[in-house]
């Protein structure tokens, strides 16, 4: 067995661990786990990996990021050796180029990772797509979420004021994971949708602001229903930022059943979000934008440069005609991507 | 009873890279620009540009990168050989 090679520290206790890490500014804030030997190979174990397997590079600053070292953050943050594989699936997206993590994590724009579970692993890892479905709705969405936030600040030093230079950031950055509500839902999975292969577990990841939620009880046509998830998507382009790029959309259940008896597909919600959500420039000048209008107002701006950038994902309790709308970090600058639990993405076939 | 942890940081070591060695005189000298092209940096490198030039550099030349989250491009750092100064880094 390959020698784990992280510098070793000796701490007093569980409490003298606390402020060990604390003190050197390697937590969140809140308390951690204590990444011992045992554990972390125990992470390793369970995912088949070397301690030096080379999960990927961070390009920008040619960081290499080994499984060892996701392996400490992911125990650090309350992960079990059968959470970590999640772990490193998302890492191995987030690297992958066109999602710009140093650009990500590094903007003043204050985006978090949000994580996006697919597949068997859901059920098997106990995650919940249901109650709370966006805020610590269990144990492993959580934890898998929080590990990536710690290992940003330790391995690429994704710190406040450090790399990490958000004006504001959002709550999402302690833990933004979310398990689709595959079971109770008429829709493919995201990640099926994706073009990962059925029955296999998968995360997408994408650069994402905070959830803005919206409501509509009020009807029952698939339509109307899109109207509020699209007037809300277009007050965020004119509040925030008008250029296009992935935004996800959460549809809970009691809203999923209107599109399931009119025979709506994501694809048709994709469509529909896609013609819809648009603005003028004009539209600045409402809202105290009127200096950078120009003379370019009557100029189009569409909330998605095609209709399969909009995520689409059910998720959220049994109860209420709540959805969310959550947008990209900035514009195109970041893409979502997906990959499949235990796939390499270097391979050739 | 003690607990033996790991470290969780990088430790992979120092930056790649190191300042160039700072300039004696601006005189006759070709002064690189790197702007993230945000709307504010132009009337900032504007300025700039006239302090260098009035303070002796012969040349100053501006590049803007084609996306501000995201490194220069190569055909920017290919050139930046030919520059006796750069001035790069993050704003807003």
């Amino acid at each position: 067995m390959m020698p784990l090679s992280s510098e070793r520290y000796t701490v007093a206790d569980m409490m003298a661990a606390q402020e060990f890490f604390h003190s050197r500014n390697w937590t969140d804030g809140l308390p951690i786990v204590p990444p011992t030997a045992e554990a972390v190979q125990a992470c390793l174990d369970w995912a088949m990996l070397p301690p030096d397997h080379l999960v990927g590079v961070e390009p920008v600053r040619a960081r290499q990021i080994t499984a060892e070292k996701l392996a400490i953050n992911s125990v650090m943050a309350g992960c079990l050796p059968m959470h970590f594989p999640l772990v490193v699936t998302a890492f191995t997206a987030m690297l992958q180029e066109p999602f710009l993590l140093h650009g990500a994590t590094a903007s003043t724009g204050g985006c978090a990772i949000l994580t996006i579970i697919n597949g068997p692993c859901r059920q098997e890892l106990g995650m919940s797509g249901t109650f709370n479905a966006l805020g610590s709705s269990d144990r492993a969405t959580t934890v898998i979420g929080r590990s990536i936030r710690l290992a940003l600040g330790n391995l690429l030093d994704v710190r406040p004021g450090d790399v990490d230079r958000s004006t504001l950031g959002h709550p999402g950055k302690i833990s933004y994971c979310v398990a689709e509500d595959e079971e109770d839902s008429p829709w493919l999975p995201l990640a099926e949708e994706r073009g990962v292969p059925k029955h296999a577990s998968a995360v997408t990841v994408m650069s994402a602001g905070a959830p803005r939620q919206i409501m509509n009880e009020w009807t029952t046509d698939p339509a109307q229903i899109l109207d509020t998830f699209v007037a809300e998507i277009k007050a965020c382009m004119r509040h925030y930022s008008i250029y296009a790029g992935n935004y996800a959309v959460i549809f809970p259940p009691q809203l999923r059943t209107h599109f399931a008896a009119a025979g709506w597909s994501k694809a048709d919600i994709r469509n529909y979000v896609y013609e819809n959500a648009v603005v003028h420039r004009r539209d600045w000048a409402d809202c105290g934008k009127g200096a950078v209008v120009g003379s370019r107002g009557d100029t189009e701006y569409r909330a998605l440069s095609e209709p399969d950038d909009l995520l689409v994902v059910a998720a959220g309790g049994p109860a209420g005609g709540f959805g969310a709308v959550i947008p990209p970090w900035f514009g195109p600058k970041s893409k979502a991507c997906t990959v499949a639990v235990g796939a390499c993405v270097d391979c050739e076939i | 009873m003690s607990i033996e942890v790991l470290d969780p940081t990088y430790g992979g070591g120092a930056a790649a890279f190191a300042l160039a060695p700072r300039l004696g005189t601006l005189k006759g000298k070709t002064v690189g620009v790197i702007s993230n092209g945000k709307r504010g940096t132009r009337p900032y490198f504007a300025a700039l540009e006239r302090m260098l030039l009035k303070e002796g550099a012969a040349r100053v030349v501006l590049h803007t990168k084609s996306n501000y989250s995201a490194p220069a491009d190569a055909h920017i750092m290919a050139e930046v050989p030919e520059w006796d100064a750069a001035f790069v880094g993050i704003g807003d």
